[in-house]
């Protein structure tokens, strides 16, 4: 352990910009303000001293913050010796933060990137990743990296649980101003993860495919419109929304159901009857949906059903739009 | 085995490991990997319930392929990107003679290109001049070695007796120089193809992976014309269809590693085994179009569809492979009369 000295140090003896040894990430906790305010700073900040004179932040950057929001111009705190090397420093800040609480994503991130100055990737795997509560993979490592240079919109989501992390990895490999546009249409409606998780592969998809922007696809006028229908509750507009990039992602299937749902309805099933395909219209098995009340109304149902079987119109539902084949093979 | 790729590559700098590292992706892999395979070498091809299965027994000499097909499902089951060789071929051959004599299958189709591609490695190894005079000497077994190469040159002084069937997977051009990395281009394909004609072989087409790419119906069409203005019809085994399929973690892989790739392009939906195809409607559009095209050239083809169900076997083939025995059945068949 290191000899540290206890003193009262002026908030503007402190260095603010210096955030080498930061990795706390989120706004400021309403409590902290509200226990500062009643019974003054029960843990003293660490910090350490600095050649022009001013001190470091080591742990305790959201007390000290707390106190300069409520006026305050004079702290306790416990000073670490300036021959201490940095990366103990950092190391002091990061253990201390674990100890007390579960760190979001960003100051995971933040953990991650501060460390990679001084370690190899293997040992901050090894190490760092269990202290974070991660797998210790290089895979998810990289992940958490690339979470660090996202812009402030986006972090801010991330360490306020508005924003799942999945998405923060899905998000820090696009472009920024087609990340930026998922975030606010992420953070104006209500998609779960996978769906977001989804729809940004959809997205990804059509514009591949349409040579267009992830973004000029989100603000399409399609898109637009249905976002901006704000006489439908949200939960509806964001279905509405994934509905429609879903089919316009894939048009093959959209024009088959499209297809499949007029030619039913002209089959003229009878009422409590459904004819339902196999998923995707992938596969043989098709099912026939018959709910009944009465025995003779079974009865008549299948009585109806044994004709339109026989019908040609039936095998076309069934098959696809180009039709049987002319020609068999000679095997 | 191992002596003679040593010989073949005297500047190669060679280490002898305990075991292999199971490293992450290389950006080229640039090491072969000689090890002794301790498990099985002869497989039944892991086709599934949903599809019709052409009954095809793998025989597995090596793990992966350097020449980077972009669609190949290889990247997803071998995260290592070396080239895995198998060297104890006593091993193999001993297996394959113990699994033929006890077998009780009338007819044997064993393949090497599952997990590599059958020739690829042929001029350091040349494990053909080890497996077409073993398989000339079965009775009811065909060996076919899948390519996408033109290394034929071994095969040209092989006693083969119509027991080896050398075959190509063809794609247009345009397909070939953008999603195929280092293999063959079509026409060192068919010249190969030709050339082991003229050597007596059989020989057989697999038009697999189909790619839906926009100028596909002109594509496809051209390489037809240019497989049967080299290579005589009378030869050819069979011919499979197949359209692009892949498990889902493909997609992130091709995104990744094969940026100028466009198969990405079509529409996929999930299949009955849960691998990603492309719409039914199209793949039946395709393999009748391309059927038809066959057919018009040489009548009496056998043409099979691989891994797709009855529906569009019956769409596009006109007929599903129960009505005449199953798929195995019909490939058998074919055998048998080559055999003759
Ligand atoms: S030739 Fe076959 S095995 Fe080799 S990379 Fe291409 S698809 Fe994969």
């Amino acid at each position: 352990m290191f000899e540290t000295e206890s003193r009262s140090i002026q908030l503007d003896q402190i260095d603010w910009n210096d955030t080498s040894c930061l990795i706390t990430y989120g706004p400021l906790p309403h409590k902290l303000l509200l226990s500062i305010q009643t019974v003054g700073l029960i843990a003293p900040p660490l910090l350490q001293g600095k050649k022009n004179g001013l001190f470091r932040i080591v742990c305790g950057s959201r007390r000290l913050a707390a106190c300069k929001k409520i006026g305050l111009d004079l702290s306790p705190c416990q000073v670490l010796p300036s021959f201490l090397e940095h990366q103990t420093c950092l190391r002091l800040a990061i253990y201390d933060n674990v100890a007390q609480r579960t760190l979001n994503p960003v100051e995971k991130s933040l953990v991650l990137a501060k460390m990679a100055k001084y370690l190899e990737e293997p040992q901050l795997v090894d190490e760092f990743m269990p202290v974070l509560d991660l797998e210790p993979s290089v895979t998810l490592f990289d992940r958490y990296l690339g979470l660090h240079d996202l812009e402030e919109m986006i972090l801010d989501s991330l360490a306020t649980g508005r924003l799942n992390e999945r998405i923060g990895f899905v998000l820090a490999k696009q472009e920024k101003e087609d990340r930026l546009a998922y975030l606010r249409l992420f953070e104006e409606l209500p998609f779960s993860v996978s769906v977001q998780e989804e729809l940004v592969e959809t997205v990804e998809d059509i514009s591949r495919r349409e040579n267009l922007t992830p973004q000029q696809v989100l603000s399409s006028k399609e898109v637009t419109t249905l976002r901006q229908a704000h006489e439908s509750p949200a939960r509806q507009r964001a279905q509405k929304i994934r509905k429609y990039l879903r089919d316009r992602c894939n048009p093959r299937l959209t024009a088959r159901r499209e297809r499949f749902a007029q030619e039913t309805r002209q089959l003229g099933l009878p009422s409590g009857v459904r004819l339902v395909p196999p998923p995707y219209f992938e596969g043989p098995k098709w099912i026939l949906e018959c709910t009944f009340e009465r025995a003779e109304e079974l009865a008549s149902r299948l009585r109806h059903m044994v004709l339109l079987a026989d019908q040609p119109k039936l095998q076309t539902i069934m098959e696809s739009a180009s039709g049987v084949s002319s020609r068999e093979v000679g095997n | 085995m191992v002596r003679g790729i040593l010989a073949s590559l005297p500047e190669i700098p060679v280490q002898w490991v305990d075991r292999f590292g199971e490293d992450r992706k290389s950006e080229t892999s640039k090491t072969l990997e000689v090890a002794r395979f301790r498990g099985r070498f002869v497989k039944a091809c892991p086709g599934t319930r949903f599809y019709n299965c052409c009954g095809y027994q793998i025989l597995n000499f090596a793990n992966q392929c350097s020449l980077g097909c972009s669609y190949c499902i290889l990247q997803v089951y071998f995260p290592n990107s070396n080239v895995r060789l198998f060297a104890n071929f006593d091993d193999l051959l001993q297996q394959l003679d113990d699994h033929l004599r006890t077998s009780r299958r009338k007819v044997h189709r064993i393949g090497t290109g599952e997990f590599t591609d059958s020739l690829l490695l042929d001029h350091l190894t040349r494990a053909s001049e080890l497996l077409v005079p073993f398989f000339a000497k079965q009775p009811s077994a065909v060996l076919e070695l899948k390519t996408k190469t033109s290394q034929v040159d071994l095969l040209e002084k092989l006693d083969h007796r119509g027991r080896t069937i050398v075959a190509w997977s063809l794609n247009p051009p345009e397909v070939i120089d953008r999603e195929e990395g280092t293999a063959s281009s079509l026409e060192e394909r068919l010249a190969a193809a030709r050339r082991c004609q003229d050597w007596g072989y059989r020989l057989a087409f697999h038009f697999d992976p189909l790619l839906a790419y926009p100028r596909w119906k002109g594509g496809y069409a051209e390489v037809v014309d240019r497989l049967f203005s080299v290579v005589d019809p009378g030869v050819v085994a069979w011919i499979s269809l197949g359209s692009l399929r892949f498990m889902p973690p493909l997609k992130a892989i091709i995104k990744q590693d094969h940026r100028g790739s466009t198969i990405l392009d079509e529409e996929f939906v999930p299949g009955l085994d849960g691998k990603l195809r492309y719409f039914r409607d199209l793949r039946v559009e395709m393999y009748s179009r391309l059927k038809d095209l066959l057919l018009k050239v040489a009548p009496d083809l056998c043409i099979y569809l691989c891994m797709e169900s009855n529906d569009v076997w019956r769409e596009a083939l006109g007929f599903i492979p129960a009505e005449r025995g199953g798929l195995s059945a019909i490939l058998d068949q074919k055998v048998l009369e080559l055999l003759d």
